[in-house]
């Protein structure tokens, strides 16, 4: 495997931590907090994650079924989240062998389009099915999404950057 | 070196699935179609009846620790606050005692004088206490969650009231919970009378005008409406019980340009942070004239002299 020079060798990712990611995510976007237009979508960073670390786990399918859970919960249009997660997952997977040489500050500025188009979209959709605009303060949901990028990047990747070979001497 | 670090699955070479686009293409296509069939058909209510229902126990999950940093600071504010709290409480109550004890006297009169001038009986209204969930994160509507579904024998289209007057009415039942769409809302309208002259008009949702209030539309830049009037539902839709308050007047603008002159309101329900709601039976399920298919929000937006 050709890789990034100075980047370390992963250990292989557990699916268990995967999923339990991908519903801590759901969770922190269902902590009822109100009606915030500018809060940051988690399940779309990890769902976008994951897809570029580990795109033959986590695809499109998976991303439909969580964007379906999401429209429930927020009694939004239903298949609105879902479309938006399905594009989302499409370019990470287009973007997935590019993204990975970069270090993680560029990535977060090459993610940060893709949740731009993601909430545009999900705004269109809903302006033309006769929405309320929320403002404009919705710009901000994309930034915070791209800012919180290289926090995922060293939260998820924790469990697989352990080491091999277990050493008394070196615990992590 | 130990066996765990590789991947000891062999990436599928050959057989890899469908490819990304046609993926893309089917499941944007299924998205695509699942919300033109719930926005125009309203055929999808059994999907999100049975996702509603797998996600509760994930949405309870979710609730429990904003519920307990409310209920924390609740124990933590002063002796004080409480003493305030209570003493105002207890005013209140007084004040209601005093009317509740007139209505009594007057339910009585109206009963002998309706009986004596052979009028039709009032209906009692059969109400069920609910409790708020959380403000649905749609930024693009106004609704709350209520933890009353159809287990809790919840009707289509019943209005919601809170302490000081109309909150919403509800616009889907799932199982174990349901949607309240608040009077805010764009595509909600409420059949209204003016207290003070007697007249009747539709107040429509504002979700613009500041953070959420509500506008009498088609009134003439003549009529009478002032600042500080109370609206209380006419009764007229057959939905509403006839007599909850439901807004103040707060603001008018007369308009050169337009015969009808455009009158803000404000809601007197909480319609932020409402906690303890009443659902109410729709006055016409008892009357039998619910139509088979209930269209009950009236759409707003349509044929608006906006």
């Amino acid at each position: 495997m050709i890789m990034r020079s100075g980047q370390q060798l992963l250990l292989p990712a557990n699916p268990l931590f995967i999923w339990a990611s991908l519903i801590v995510a759901l969770l922190l976007n269902m902590l009822p907090l109100g009606r915030v237009p500018w809060m940051p979508d988690f399940l779309a960073l990890v769902l976008v994650f994951w897809n570029v670390h580990q795109p033959l786990r986590v695809g499109i399918g998976i991303a439909f079924m969580f964007g379906l859970a999401m429209d429930v919960h927020q009694t939004s249009l239903l298949g609105q989240h879902a479309f938006s997660y399905t594009a989302l997952s499409f370019f990470a997977a287009m973007i997935q062998r590019r993204l990975l040489w970069f270090t993680v500050p560029l990535q977060a500025l090459q993610v940060l389009p893709l949740f731009a188009a993601a909430h545009g979209a999900e705004l269109i959709l809903r302006l033309l099915g006769g929405g309320v605009f929320p403002g404009w303060i919705v710009l901000v949901a994309p930034l915070l999404e791209a800012l919180l990028w290289p926090v995922a990047s060293v939260l998820l990747l924790v469990p697989q950057l352990r080491a091999p070979d277990r050493d008394e001497n070196r615990p992590l | 070196m130990s066996l765990g670090t590789i991947d000891r699955s062999l990436p599928p070479f050959f057989n890899q699935g469908p490819s990304a686009l046609s993926k893309l293409m089917f499941f944007g296509a299924l998205s695509l179609f699942l919300m033109v069939a719930d926005a125009r058909f309203n055929v999808t209510q059994p999907i999100r009846a049975a996702i509603a229902t797998a996600l509760y126990p994930v949405q309870w999950l979710a609730v429990q620790p904003v519920h307990a940093v409310k209920n924390g600071s609740a124990y933590f504010t002063d002796l004080s606050q409480a003493q305030s709290e209570s003493a105002e409480a207890r005013r209140k109550l007084a004040l209601k005692s005093l009317r509740a004890g007139q209505v009594e006297q007057l339910t009585q009169e109206n009963d002998r004088l309706r009986k004596l001038l052979d009028l039709r009986e009032q209906l009692a209204i059969p109400v069920l206490a609910a409790e708020v969930l959380y403000d649905a994160a749609d930024p693009y509507t106004r609704k709350v969650i209520i933890d009353k579904g159809q287990a809790h024998k919840m009707d289509l289209g019943s209005p919601v009231l809170d302490e000081s007057g109309v909150l919403g009415q509800v616009t889907r039942v799932h199982p174990l919970v349901s949607e309240v769409t608040l009077v805010v809302d764009r595509d909600l309208a409420i059949p209204v009378l003016n207290v003070r002259t007697g007249a009747r008009s539709v107040a429509y949702g504002d979700p613009i005008a500041g953070g959420g209030g509500m506008e009498l539309r088609f009134m003439g830049s003549n009529a009478d409406v002032q600042v500080g009037d109370l609206l209380t539902t006419s009764g007229v839709d057959g939905v509403y019980p006839a007599g909850l308050p439901v807004a103040t007047v707060s603001r008018i603008e007369h308009r050169a340009e337009s015969a009808f002159s455009k009158i803000y309101c404000v809601p007197k329900a909480l319609t932020t942070g409402a906690r303890h709601v009443l659902v109410v039976k729709p006055v016409t399920s008892d009357l039998g004239l619910l139509p088979d298919a209930p269209a009950p929000v009236v759409p707003g937006r349509k044929g608006t002299a906006k």
